[in-house]
């Protein structure tokens, strides 16, 4: 197990999010994380990744207890993540977006990174051949130099997955990644996770809408229905499950299907 | 490697270098060579105004460090200049004459000052960070005044020249040399910042703070770190400051000085050191070209007493209209027109958008 999850609960002011999610990720698995709209599934990587305290249940990761700490000591503890709407650095290149991913893998300081001489130098040119790895990976090679700000939605999302990856992490937490692409931009991003998956080997929880890509490429699903875990297992029975069906598409709509 | 053109390389640690073709290297080196010889051809007062500009390009550098790079705005520049200044003064004032000490002191002034004002700076954002940087400013003045009037002269503190044993500095052409070669490593520091991790993550807290703390960047240190940085360098640019004018007064340390720094790196260009330099070069020549202008239209005496209030108005005019039409400032000029001429006479976009 690479990150187990028991009892989370998220409380703010009255409303709650998510009331006792347990679950857990195998390692090398590609674990979904589904559910309808305000289900709570971007708050569960939302308390992984740090930026959500939990009112209650630990998160265990790589044989710690991560819940409460701060997101970027969990980032330096090989969390890496991408976010719903990107949430690039939109003044800089795509270069210089995926290096920042490299930013723990680094050591320079200010005065170092200052005087730009010897080791610092060297440095970053070490740093820039992994990020070209990437960019070769991600077949983002057109886009090198261009500002982030100025590339179309599903290309910011494919350089967001590509500074993740930068940061070699152990475990990436995925939101909605899917989620404005095009049918053409959603295959390139089948044939990405499933390169992600089995040569680098990483570990991934993906939150997702779309639910052909995931009775397609996940190991494992998780559904989650307001805030609270209602099914979970191989994709196959998951989505088959009446329970599911009924968090989508509503009681009234299963029942009237199942009679007719 | 003979004819870069600057678009085709080999090697990352070309594409990492900052002058990349032999245009651009033999114009830096004709720059250099320039400066080294303007003293033998340019009177006194045209090497004081270039010293001025380098000691202002100083402190935008630092601002730029802060602002352009961090994106933590600081109406409070002016107080570490003013930091550094007082420093230099009541260090003199107490008989300690070397600037051997009395930089160093400067810098460790402003980065205490960078510290006290950073951390609360880390629950304000935007113009409530404007305005507490403001604050001190005013604390810092306070501190200032109550100085000049309890302990050094009602009107201020004299400086005597900077000495380093036998050696002193005086005179338009070493101070000339001094504050050129300052701001030409202050100049250094900020370019390579900006091309490694450290700039980086200051650029990625300016542009995405939830982004640059899920890469692993400890927000709060780079935050700190950026006023502490930027305010150390500042304080050593006024104490450098006090040094040249020979005199500190806390009148020169107004509100209107720190506006001066935002203009500077507001029409440079926010961001780029190039900007900075351009931008203090810009604001610290406007009023002697106002100046110059108003005495070549040979108006009556009536006219001439306008000038003050108009060397005030021009700025707020000139900020207003750069914010409007040029964002990018000076230098996003300067690539406009370096660019044209690159394709000339051809029309394309160029290859790199950004450099």
């Amino acid at each position: 197990m690479v990150l187990t999850i028991d009892g989370l609960t998220l409380e703010f002011e009255g409303l709650h999010p998510l009331t006792g999610v347990s679950m857990s990720v195998d390692d090398g698995a590609l674990a979904a994380l589904v559910g309808p709209n305000g289900a709570g599934k971007t708050c569960v990587l939302n308390c992984i990744g740090g930026f959500y305290t939990p009112k209650a249940g630990r998160i265990r990761f790589g044989g710690a207890m991560i819940q409460g700490l701060a997101p970027h000591r969990i980032a330096a503890r090989g969390i890496a993540r991408t976010f719903q709407f990107v949430e690039l650095f939109r003044g800089m290149s795509v270069l210089d977006n995926i290096l920042l991913g490299r930013h723990r893998h680094m050591r320079s300081g200010l005065l170092a990174g200052g005087i730009f001489w010897g080791r610092s130098r060297r440095e970053e040119t070490l740093h820039r051949r992994r990020v070209e790895e990437i960019i070769e990976f991600l077949e983002l090679e057109r886009y090198r130099t261009e500002l982030v700000a100025s590339l179309p939605f599903g290309v910011q999302k494919l350089v967001a997955i590509g500074r993740a990856l930068a940061m070699e992490p152990t475990l990436l937490l995925l939101d909605e990644p899917s989620t404005g692409m095009n049918r053409e931009e959603k295959e390139n991003l089948a044939r990405f996770l499933l390169r992600i998956k089995h040569d680098l080997r990483t570990t991934m929880l993906w939150v997702e809408h779309d639910m052909e890509l995931v009775g397609d490429l996940a190991d494992t699903v998780t559904v989650l229905d307001f805030g609270r875990k209602i099914a979970e297992g191989p994709p196959a029975e998951v989505l088959r499950d009446p329970l599911v069906a009924e968090a989508y598409l509503g009681r009234a709509y299963v029942r009237e299907r199942g009679a007719g | 490697m003979a004819r870069g053109g600057g678009y085709f390389k080999t090697t990352y640690a070309a594409d990492l270098a900052l002058v990349d073709t032999r245009l651009r290297r033999r114009a830096l080196a004709a720059f250099v060579v320039a400066l080294l010889v303007l003293p033998r051809v340019a009177s006194p007062f045209i090497l004081d105004l270039v010293a001025q500009t380098a000691l202002a390009a100083i402190g935008a550098l630092a601002l730029n460090l802060l602002t352009g790079l961090a994106g933590q705005v600081s109406l409070g520049h002016a107080g570490f200049i003013a930091a550094g200044a007082f420093t230099t003064g009541v260090l003199i004032e107490n008989g300690v004459r070397s600037p051997l000490v009395a930089l160093p002191a400067a810098a460790v002034v402003g980065a205490v000052l960078g510290i006290v004002v950073g951390i609360p700076a880390l629950r304000l954002k935007g113009l409530y960070l404007a305005l507490g940087t403001l604050a001190l400013h005013h604390v810092v003045l306070y501190a200032c005044a109550e100085f000049q009037n309890h302990w050094g002269a009602n009107t201020g503190v004299s400086i005597p020249p900077p000495a380093i044993g036998p050696w002193v500095l005086k005179g338009a052409v070493a101070w000339y040399y001094t504050l050129t070669l300052a701001a030409a490593l202050v100049l250094a520091l900020s370019v390579n910042l900006r091309r490694s991790r450290a700039g980086r993550a200051w650029m990625a807290i300016r542009d995405r703070e939830i982004a640059a703390e899920s890469v692993g960047i400890d927000v709060a240190r780079y935050k700190v770190l950026a006023f502490v940085w930027s305010s150390a360098i500042t304080a050593v640019a006024g104490g450098l400051f006090a040094y040249h004018r020979a005199f500190v007064s806390v009148e020169a340390f107004g509100f209107f000085l720190a506006v001066e720094y935002i203009a500077m790196i507001i029409i440079g260009g926010l961001g780029s050191a190039l900007g900075a330099v351009l931008g203090a070069a810009f604001v610290t020549l406007l009023p002697h070209g106002l100046d110059a202008l108003v005495a070549g239209l040979r108006l009556s005496g009536g006219a001439a007493y306008y000038l003050f209030p108009l060397k005030f108005g021009a700025f707020g005019l000139l900020m207003a209209v750069f914010l409007l039409f040029e964002p990018q400032g000076l230098v996003g000029i300067w690539r406009r027109v370096r660019n044209w001429f690159a394709l000339w006479p051809l029309r394309y976009r160029p290859l790199r958008s950004a450099s």
